[in-house]
């Protein structure tokens, strides 16, 4: 089996590729429009420098060849969410070539405008150029993937390099499409405009399944249906489209100088496999965690300023065990929250000083998610800080009004003194130290 | 009374500038019924002006009455370029030369009559189609014809913005006896300029007299950061004409014409240009339709201009409105530039046509080491009348623009100054220099005109 993708990654400038119009989507349909984007007669597009140097660093960051000069290209078809009927695109010379991450060769990178958006109600249909003209980079692969699991691996890591360079929102899904080529034994399959990581899976999953029963008879171009989670044809192919390519005759050849792109290789940060590898031995950490930590750059920037003054090994169990699983569990990113550094440091100290407990330190975790505050100062102010004076105490007392899970335990029942253990926890509202508690009640039962 | 006397006039009060404006409205208005040179004459809106300019003048061209040809989008005025599917469209926004003029204190009369987006050397492929003011059964040239034509008529102090892709100004300068100039490729701000053939379209201006060309080009060249082909290099001002040089080729035409030129003429070499003259139409006319067909595709019906109820297929109802509102040549130039960049012909022909037009600048650019400007008639034929268009094929047609399309080609400035007349019908003479020699060319004009 064979697989080729072409890759569709809107970057994320404040502005779009050739008008000053801001690219939030988010807002009312065709209020983020002018007349450059919505291509009234005789405007002009002026190139957005920002959407090319950031198009540059991803293709540096994909070990890509940089061209020494680049132009664009009027690609001509007739489409409702066209605003000229034409898209500009690069055809003959893309800024960027023969890239490779990991296993898989990288053809081309180029730069391009994204159209805008058709929205079907009923029977009608409605356009929103909001979209308009948003920067996109495409990345061609070669047919270098064997199988639907070999493309979710790459995209996965293309995802956290594009997120490092923050050149891309892990939260909308949108913003990464891809065409995908794929044959086993018969002729090629073309699954067109698939949108997101897990539809692109889906949909391959999908293909691969279907082509390995029957192998397709004739080169075929499909669309995913993500309703019902299936490829349909879309039209058997004849013969290549033609768009009829000019050069851009608004837009100037840009040459890309050797200075400028030393100075965009500067502007990349450390990438994940290198700062994997750091964190490893830097910090003495297993190779799992250090792999966690690195595929969310902001996990793995909490991470380091955490591990300044708390033990690594306690910062990363945390780190991973708690605060992913927190976010995981309510559907958030890093990006999300408002944590800070500072505040998951001193609840981590007082954890590492047995100030304490493990409960506690979930809790207020919890808490610095939602809102910001100092952990020292809510623990003193709630008395959450860990007090063994009154343990005897507490125990003596649950042993006394419960008598039947004492026999219990007495007759063998360990799980008993779980409970019991659970009861003076409840009495020391926090303050105490299950395993502490545990020690005390053994003793005092035997 | 000249526009330099004008101006002057103004600034020291000796004259009405509202007077002027009204005087110049009332005289569009009638000429309009008999020569059609304009498509919409902006009464309301230069009154306005006037009255502001009046109040305070201020400005390089205060109170100066300018016409616009109708490709250069004005903000709120219905702005079509002479075709009928941009009937009604009104821009949201100002042409930099249209802001910079405005700001400089210069008042919009009208726009002007042209062949449809341009596509045309006798301003006929159009719903308006301006009479020539020496003879109304003849063309006034194209595709800037009712811009050369009003400037030719008018007894008002006048300017008329243009623009020239293949030799729309010249030509209808020459047919209509006033001055055109056609600048550097990006010395003018194409910005709010509805494209024709974007590597090649240069907006300009036409005068009565050559040395009026002066204060209005001052103001429209300079660079704009809203287009990314404009020049950020300021003209030579560098005037002197030490050598000059005929065309060999361009005067193998009529030989009244041939002789008139001539005789306006002293000191001369003669230089034969043969790749222009064998290649020039051909590369022009590839490279301009593969641009305008690209150009055209937005005017669907869907966006802005005319429209039909929707109905069928998007495709369906594109056709449909295009069949209806275009004219027979911008479908043919569609029709040709679509076929000119298509896979399997796009080698042969768009590519080969960008390939020969650099050969072509290379001739020039040879030429220039040499001359400081390069003579030859405007047209090879004097203007015809609308009865002989008819009778011409487009590829006669197209032939008529060999002359003016090597300069246009190649981005050169170039001017057509009024030579005198055969019969009653008018001639005019080409000067083109090197890129950003405009002022070479200005002053050599004058001194030709002078001899008429």
């Amino acid at each position: 089996m064979k697989i080729g993708l072409e890759i569709h990654v809107q970057l994320n400038t404040k502005s779009k590729i050739f008008c000053g119009c801001s690219t939030s989507t988010s807002t009312e349909p065709n209020t983020k429009t002018c007349e450059i984007c919505s291509g009234a007669p005789g405007s002009k597009p002026v190139l957005n420098k920002e959407a090319l140097h950031q198009g540059i660093k991803v293709a540096l960051a994909l070990n890509s060849k940089i061209a020494k000069t680049t132009f664009f290209s009027r690609k001509s078809y007739f489409y409702p969410d066209m605003t000229k009927d034409f898209q500009i695109t690069q055809y003959e010379i893309p800024f960027a070539s023969k890239g490779k991450l990991e296993n898989i060769n990288l053809r081309r990178i180029h730069l391009e405008e994204d159209p805008g958006a058709l929205i079907h109600k009923g029977s009608t249909c409605l356009i929103d150029y909001n979209r308009a003209g948003i920067p996109l980079i495409e990345i061609v692969t070669e047919p270098d993937f064997k199988s639907p699991n070999e493309v979710r691996l790459f995209l996965r890591k293309l995802i956290t390099i594009l997120e490092y360079l923050e050149v891309y929102d892990r939260k909308s899904e949108a913003t990464l499409k891809a065409d995908a080529n794929i044959s086993t034994t018969g002729e090629k399959v073309e699954i067109k405009n698939i949108t997101g990581l897990k539809e692109i899976e889906s949909a391959l999953d999908y293909e691969a399944r279907l082509q390995e029963k029957t192998p397709a008879s004739k080169q075929e171009t499909k669309r995913w249906d993500p309703d019902n989670q299936k490829t349909q044809t879309m039209r058997t192919k004849e013969s290549e489209d033609d768009y009829g390519y000019i050069f851009e005759p608004d837009l100037t050849k840009i040459e890309l100088s050797k200075e400028l792109v030393s100075l965009l290789k500067k502007e990349i940060p450390e990438l994940s496999l290198d700062k994997m590898s750091r964190l490893e031995s830097e910090y003495k950490l297993k190779k799992e965690d250090a792999e966690v930590l690195s595929s969310e750059k902001k996990l793995a920037e909490i991470f380091e300023k955490v591990a300044e003054k708390i033990d690594p090994e306690l910062a990363a169990k945390w780190l991973i065990r708690d605060l992913r699983k927190i976010l995981n569990y309510s559907k958030l990113t890093f990006k999300d929250i408002t944590l800070e550094v500072k505040h998951v440091i001193e609840l981590l100290d007082l954890f590492q000083n047995n100030k304490i407990n493990d409960k506690t330190t979930k809790d207020l975790l919890i808490k610095l998610t939602q809102e910001s505050f100092s952990p020292k100062e809510y623990v003193k102010k709630h008395h959450l800080e860990l007090d063994s004076s009154n343990l005897e105490k507490f125990c003596e007392e649950v042993i006394k009004e419960n008598k039947k899970a004492v026999e219990d335990y007495k007759s063998g029942n360990e799980k008993s003194i779980n409970f019991l253990t659970g009861m003076v926890m409840r009495k020391a509202k926090g303050t105490a130290n299950p395993k502490e508690v545990e020690k005390i009640l053994k003793e005092l039962i035997k | 009374m000249i526009i330099q006397h004008y101006l002057k006039d103004v600034k020291e009060k000796n004259i009405s500038i509202t007077k002027t404006i009204k005087s110049i409205l009332r005289e569009a208005k009638t000429l309009n019924k008999k020569h059609n040179c304009f498509n919409i004459i902006t009464e309301d809106l230069a009154l306005e002006q006037a009255e502001e300019q009046e109040k305070s003048p201020s400005g390089r061209l205060a109170g100066l009455p300018i016409s616009i040809k109708d490709c250069i989008c004005v903000k709120n005025v219905e702005s079509r370029a002479g075709s009928k599917i941009l009937k009604d469209y009104e821009p949201t926004f100002n042409a930099t030369v249209i802001q910079k003029l405005v700001d400089e204190g210069a008042i919009i009369i009208g726009k002007t009559s042209q062949d449809e987006f341009g596509f045309g050397g006798f301003s006929t492929n159009t719903d308006n189609i301006p009479k020539n003011p020496f003879d109304e059964k003849v063309s006034c040239g194209g595709s800037s014809g009712g811009s050369a034509c009003f400037t030719q008529l008018t007894k008002n102090p006048h300017a008329s913005i243009s623009e020239s892709t293949g030799g729309s100004i010249a030509n209808p300068a020459s047919f209509c006896s006033v001055s055109g100039l056609t600048p550097t490729y990006g010395l003018v701000s194409r910005y709010g300029l509805i494209d024709y053939a974007n590597s090649l379209d240069k907006i300009g201006v036409m005068t009565k007299t050559t040395e009026e060309l002066f204060p209005i080009f001052n103001v429209i060249k300079g660079h704009d950061k809203k287009d990314s082909t404009s020049l950020n290099e300021k003209p030579s001002n560098d005037n002197k004409v030490k050598k000059i040089a005929i065309i060999k080729e361009a005067f193998e035409i009529n030989p009244e014409i041939k002789n008139q030129t001539l005789a306006n003429l002293e000191d001369y070499d003669v230089i034969s240009l043969p790749l222009n003259k064998k290649y020039s139409i051909p590369t022009y006319y590839i490279i301009a339709m593969a641009e305008a067909s690209t150009n055209l595709a937005k005017y669907c019906g869907l966006r802005y201009g005319q429209t039909l109820p929707l109905q069928g297929s998007f495709n369906d109802f594109f056709s449909e409105v295009r069949s209806k509102y275009f004219t027979k040549e911008a479908k043919r130039r569609i029709i040709l530039g679509t076929f000119t960049r298509m896979a399997g012909f796009r080698d042969a022909y768009y590519l080969k046509a960008m390939k020969t037009r650099t050969l072509l600048i290379n001739e020039y650019k040879k030429a220039f080491k040499k001359y400081d400007v390069l003579i030859s008639p405007t047209m090879p034929i004097l203007p015809p009348k609308f009865s002989e268009i008819d009778k011409l094929s487009p590829l006669e047609q197209y032939q008529m623009d060999t002359l003016t399309v090597g300069p246009n080609l190649s981005g050169l400035p170039h001017l057509s100054v009024p030579s005198g007349f055969i019969g009653k019908l008018p001639i005019g003479t080409m000067l083109t220099s090197n890129h950003l020699e405009e002022e070479k060319i200005i002053n050599f004009g004058e001194q030709i005109e002078q001899r008429n």
